[in-house]
């Protein structure tokens, strides 16, 4: 029992950490909130099995064509919703930009796609039980994202682009960064840790358009707790979600293990509004 | 009045619907009418303070569940259907203030992820809690007495409270209230600079829109005669606030429009029904892109009528006299021993100063010497380390922005902090928002009182503009302003407040050199009517032209301090700062 | 597919009004409240089929006594909201003689009242038990299970031919799954069973071993469903394989959903799997459908379309306007009176999909004994074997 609550507790964690991953890399180049991270998830599963199931592409020409197809989506999403509304941040039009395309794609999909959850392929065929290839892909997909991050922003020259971008978008323009290429670039990139996320956890979500909001709202969870841009916390609070969010699916049931998810959420945002890891409010006189 | 007719005409067309005697556009009307009174209060927290409450439809639910609950009697006797709406009414304040709290602590995205939350909780709740809520099952909803239990009674009936509500909260939406939720919003800390406390005004808005929000609920459940969770849905939810976005902000008519329109639009649209989700997002989303200022925007005509020719900014100081008076008395603001670091760098390292009424006092030096953060020590955004304030022998507690307007302290900004949807009038009354006496209720019912402090307000208002020679541009929306107009429009706010001691950062920035000597020129005088005034200011010239004191910052400490012509000879000043 | 629009009845009722000596030949408008759209639409589809063919093949034959039947659709997408708005506008608006629907539970809980104030005769298929009240609606009539009917089916074959005396009860957390998961485990204690394991589970978690297990720990010898989501039962399905146990599942109709054949990671892990079925679209050990029935598939042939949808939905659907045009046929009158006066006297009316029977004080119309159990994963063209066991 224990042993199971871990293997699907990491295991959603995962997914809620790299979709909390997409939300910061958005944000990192924009200072936006995108709520199409979620949909990103969402799709990730959906276009996983529109690809290998449907069309019949094995796996990894799947996978990519799944990351190729949603990193377009997360460009759209920079053009569309995004830079027009960048010259007045203040005024938080994103929210309503970024709402309305996700509601955009999610409705699109229970049109086009389905309303009932299609099945996923399994991927490697390997593992059974707790050992399942469902629990630890997430999990390793998140480890891979996160390294990968690292390793992009330590050692590329675009990497330390968008780091010099996230910490003083003036200055990094000052110097003659193209603003705009990097942040449609990291609009690029969030989508395909998005789809990668709803990819790899597709053997637990299924292709199913709901997931779009489940996603948005237990992805941001990670976000608010690991503190806004820190990828690190992300990670941390996304799997410190899951565990919390399996073991109280497992105490005290389906109905109840929302409220308590929610109620833990409330709590540690009006204790530390920038989260457990996060840099206190920025200046703003 | 100009302005009353599009809602007169509303008005005329819901009483004549009765005319076709077909209950389907009844139910309609009633249906759209009972959004309304949701979507009146909601509008204030959403289109006016800001604040981006997305899952409204909780309140609804909390509303109709308590109505249904009380008058069906799963918990105790029946209680009347007005009873209940009543207790509807209550629970709703109180549900309101709990959804709306984190907005006082959290920032917009995360406030719109907490009201989405909470909507799918009450969600579960009512259907975890079957004995009282019925479960997925459901219960009644309460049945109003005659003559509300027709179609066209009950459509009378909400008629009459939608009615109401865009009274109230046009009311309110004119009233101090109003102007300093807009505040809020487009301007945070220009509102706490007036002396705004944001906490105590949110939390009144949302018990008000929490109240409005359940009753409509209860009114909801009446229609729909039954109610169960499933009814509540988040489409619903996006219903309200997409309404008030089509609309405009700040706008009443806008969002009653929006409401009309948004419970029409399925209803005409019947076969697109699948599509109708779809439809509102690619409305939305169009609607952000191509007018964020909404309905609201497009048939305000007054923001496209042209602008009087002749800009000139000409102050009159005689307007002054009327204004602000005389002060008998002159206290000092001092400061002793201020220090404020941040993490290693001290921005300011030890300061005293000593701010006088009735002198203007110089604060100059290059930039990073603490200029602008002095004046953020004064007023409250900044909490220095070490130090001491007073005025006069009443110590200046450190902190708390918003209550320096109560204490006479005014402030300009280096850039202008404006409300640009408002009014430049209603931006300088903002600046007296602490003055008003009459209450949230007064505002609301627009009681006498308050008409009488509106008009004395806007008197004072028209005065300040016409000591900074904006007097002609009274009506005119502030985003229509140039720079140079606005900095004055600033310091008209500032006046507004008729202030003890006056801070200004850099007034002169952008101006022209005729500007800056009638700038000069009116600071003086707002100076000899008993104000002290704190100018912090690049231009040389203005500041040795109108000073009575100067002092010199570098690296955070005083280089030196002394009238201007001891400051024009001092050997470092000149070697290190005015480089002559 | 024929949709009405708004507009052709807007001008029908325009004429019904002006012109009285018409009134013969005024077509019977029959409104049809159908969550055609959104989650839970697969029945509404189904039913939509059987409406559509029986109002061609009714028109085809010349209509009602020279009164074409026209079917005026409201898509509601299961929206309470929408499903009042839809009803009242086909009183009040398009002034249809009689309703069929709404599909749902939910929606129809919310114009039961509406109808009823209208006196408007209305037919519909959904489960919840204090729908059908003919003091207090009498102009409502079930032409479906009721879910008490459902229920006694499931815990007859779980108590009396699977002899099974430990279930886990588990429901999903919509207000259906609630209430009837809920409803279930009262009446299984009732009737002496005992209930180790009850739960409402999260459609959307991802992995339902611990509730799996927990159900296995309490010593359950069957799992008792009430879900509509395929994608929860799915995963139930497939984690009761990966635990090795052999446990039978029971419940809701849904478990024999067509979806659920694609999300299962092997389609053994659909055996043993027993949902509501009905006698009169059960296939016995020869592959035969009851003779009606069997007669009806040929006609259906090509027609429609019954490889992604259950029979019995079609059925249904057909039955339903058929009943409204024998009201009429039998009266001669359109007015809610003739209507409602018929249906309150039919006794066994030989339906596709049942035999219904009406009287002033019962208006759930059918049969107890028609409601079985079938093989889930039995499927084919929408029609069951019976579960094993009946004789």
């Amino acid at each position: 029992m224990l042993a199971s609550i871990l293997a699907s507790g990491l295991a959603v964690g995962a997914v809620y950490a790299l979709i909390g991953i997409t939300y910061n890399t958005m944000f990192s180049t924009s200072r936006v909130m995108s709520f199409t991270a979620g949909q990103l998830g969402m799709l990730g599963g959906v276009f996983g099995s529109l690809f290998i199931l449907r069309l019949g592409l094995p796996v990894i020409p799947g996978l990519l064509a799944t990351l190729a197809v949603c990193a377009l989506i997360g460009v759209v999403t920079e053009i569309v919703a995004v830079r027009p509304v960048l010259k007045s941040l203040d005024q938080h039009l994103y929210v309503l930009s970024t709402l309305a395309l996700a509601l955009l794609i999610q409705h699109a999909t229970a049109l086009e796609w389905s309303t009932e959850p299609q099945p996923f392929p399994r991927l490697l065929g390997l593992g059974a039980g707790i050992w399942d290839e469902k629990y630890w892909l997430p999990v390793v997909a998140c480890i891979v994202t996160i390294l990968g991050l690292e390793y992009l922003y330590r050692y590329t020259l675009v990497g330390r682009a968008f780091v010099a971008i996230a910490e003083d978008n003036f200055a990094a323009r000052a110097l003659g960064l193209p603003e705009r290429n990097l942040r449609m670039a990291s609009y690029a990139l969030a989508g395909a840790v998005g789809a990668l996320a709803g990819f790899s956890g597709g053997q637990l979500l299924l292709a199913f358009f709901a997931n779009g909001p489940l996603l948005n709202f237990y992805g941001f969870i990670p976000v608010a707790l690991g503190g806004l841009g820190n990828n690190r916390g992300a990670v941390i609070g996304g799997l410190l979600l899951g565990l919390f969010q399996q073991a109280a699916n497992f105490m005290v049931g389906g109905i109840f293990s929302s409220v308590a998810v929610f109620t833990l959420f409330i709590v540690v945002l009006l204790a530390r509004p920038q989260g457990m890891f996060g840099a206190p409010q920025a200046r703003r006189v | 009045m100009a302005r009353l007719w599009p809602f007169l005409a509303l008005l005329a067309l819901a009483l004549l619907l009765p005319l076709t005697g077909n209950e389907y556009w009844a139910l309609i009307a009633t249906r759209a009418c009972i959004y309304w009174v949701l979507v009146a209060g909601l509008n204030l927290i959403v289109g006016f303070a800001g604040q981006l409450a997305i899952g409204y439809v909780a309140l609804l639910a909390i509303g109709a569940y308590t109505a249904s609950v009380f008058t069906a009697g799963t918990v105790m006797e029946p209680l009347p259907a007005f009873v209940a709406l009543g207790i509807a009414a209550a629970a709703g304040a109180v549900a309101g203030v709990v959804v709306g709290l984190p907005a006082l602590r959290l920032r917009t995205f995360y406030f719109a992820m907490t009201t989405l939350g909470f909507a799918t909780i009450v969600t579960q709740i009512t259907l975890a809690w079957q004995d009282v809520t019925g479960g997925g099952i459901g219960i009644p909803g309460p049945a109003l007495p005659a003559p509300m239990d027709t179609a066209w009674g009950f459509y009378y009936f909400c008629l009459a409270l939608a009615v109401v509500c865009t009274w109230a909260t046009a009311n309110l939406a004119r009233s101090r209230f109003g102007r300093a939720l807009v505040a809020i919003r487009d301007s945070e800390v220009a509102a706490e600079a007036s002396g705004i406390a944001k906490p105590r005004l949110l939390v009144m808005i949302f018990l008000f829109a929490g109240a409005l929000a359940a009753f409509a609920g209860g009114l909801f459940a009446t229609l729909q005669t039954y109610i169960t969770p499933d009814a509540f849905t988040f489409d619903l939810s996006l219903l309200f606030f997409i309404a008030i976005l089509i609309g405009g902000r700040g706008s009443i008519l806008g969002p009653l429009l929006g409401t009309i329109l948004l419970t029409l639009l399925p209803e005409v649209a019947a076969p697109l029904a699948a599509w109708s989700t779809f439809l509102y997002a690619a409305l939305l989303l169009v609607i952000v892109l191509a007018m964020p200022g909404g309905i609201a925007a497009l048939i305000d005509r007054s923001s496209r009528r042209p602008l009087p020719e002749d800009r000139t900014i000409r102050p009159r100081a005689e307007a002054l006299a009327t204004l602000i008076g005389e002060r008998g008395e002159r206290a000092v603001l001092s400061l002793r021993g201020i220090v404020l670091a941040f993490g290693g760098v001290r921005a300011i390292d030890g300061l005293d100063l000593d701010l006088r009424q009735g002198e203007v006092h110089g604060l100059i030096g290059p930039n990073g010497s603490g200029k602008t953060t002095t004046l953020n020590v004064i007023s409250g955004y900044y909490r220095p380390q070490a130090g001491s304030m007073a005025i006069g022998t009443a110590e200046l507690p450190v902190g708390q922005p918003e209550g320096r307007a109560g204490r006479g302290i005014a402030r300009t900004f280096q850039t202008p902090r404006m409300i640009g949807e408002a009014t430049v009038l209603e931006n300088v009354m903002i600046g007296a928002t602490i003055e008003g006496r009459a209450g949230f209720l007064e505002a609301m019912l627009s009681l006498p009182r308050q008409r009488a402090e509106e008009r004395v307000m806007a008197e004072r208002a028209r005065l300040a503009l016409e000591a900074v020679g904006l007097a002609g541009l009274a009506g005119v929306r502030a985003d229509r302003l140039q720079h140079s107009e606005l900095r004055f429009m600033e310091i008209a706010r500032a006046l507004m407040l008729r202030p003890e001691f006056l801070m200004l950062d850099e007034p002169a920035a952008g101006l022209s050199v005729e500007e800056i000597k009638r700038l000069g020129a009116l600071i003086r005088a707002v100076s000899r009517r008993g104000v002290g005034v704190l100018l912090v200011e690049h231009h040389a010239d203005l500041i040795f032209d109108i000073c009575d004191q100067v002092t010199v910052l570098n690296l955070g400490r005083v280089l030196a301090a002394g009238t201007p012509a001891e400051i024009r000879v001092h050997k470092e000043v000149v070697s290190a700062y005015l480089g002559a | 597919m024929p949709i009405t629009r708004r507009g052709l009845g807007l001008a029908a009722a325009a004429t019904g009004l002006a012109v009285p000596a018409l009134a013969q030949s005024e077509p019977i408008r029959i409104g049809w409240l159908a969550a055609l759209t959104g989650p839970s639409s697969a029945p509404a589809v189904g039913f939509n089929r059987g409406v559509m063919y029986a109002a061609e093949a009714i028109n085809g034959a010349g209509g009602v006594k020279g009164r074409k039947v026209e079917i005026i659709t409201r898509d509601t997408q299961g929206d309470p909201t929408k499903a009042v708005n839809a009803t009242q506008e086909m009183i009040s608006q398009l002034r249809v003689h009689a309703i069929w629907g709404p599909t749902n539970s939910g929606e129809s809980l919310a114009v039961t009242a509406i109808m009823a104030r209208a006196k408007m005769p209305n037919i519909h298929p959904c489960v919840v038990d204090s729908l059908i009240d003919p003091a207090k609606y009498p102009n409502a009539f079930r032409i479906a299970p009721s879910n008490t009917q459902w229920d006694d089916a499931v815990r007859g074959y779980t108590l009396n031919i699977a002899k099974v005396k430990k279930v886990a009860v588990i429901g999903d957390t919509t207000g259906y799954g609630v209430s009837a998961a809920n409803a279930s485990a009262t009446a299984f204690q009732k009737d002496g069973a005992e209930v180790v394991y009850k739960a409402n589970i999260d459609a959307t978690q991802p992995d339902m071993t611990p509730d799996m297990l927990r159900a296995r720990n309490a010593g359950a010898q069957a799992i008792i469903i009430w879900s509509v989501s395929t994608g929860m039962i799915a995963r139930l399905l497939n984690t009761r394989a990966n635990m090795g146990w052999d446990v039978p599942f029971i419940g809701h109709p849904a478990l024999a959903s067509g979806e659920i054949g694609a999300l299962i990671d092997k389609p053994a892990n659909w055996e043993k799997v027993y949902a509501i079925g009905y006698k009169s679209c059960s296939y016995d050990a020869s592959g035969k459908l009851p003779p009606r029935n069997e007669e009806l598939l040929q006609r259906l042939q090509g027609k429609v379309n019954l490889h992604d949808t259950l029979l019995w939905w079609v059925a249904c659907g057909i039955d339903a306007v058929d009943l409204v045009a024998k009201a009429v046929e039998a009266t001669g009158s359109v007015t809610k009176e003739a209507i409602t006066g018929h249906w309150n006297g039919l006794k066994d009316y030989p339906g596709y999909f049942g035999e219904y029977s009406f009287t002033a004080t019962d208006h759930n119309g059918y049969p107890v004994k028609d409601v079985v159990m079938s093989a889930a994963s039995s499927g084919k063209n929408g029609t069951f074997a019976l579960a094993p066991g009946y004789g």
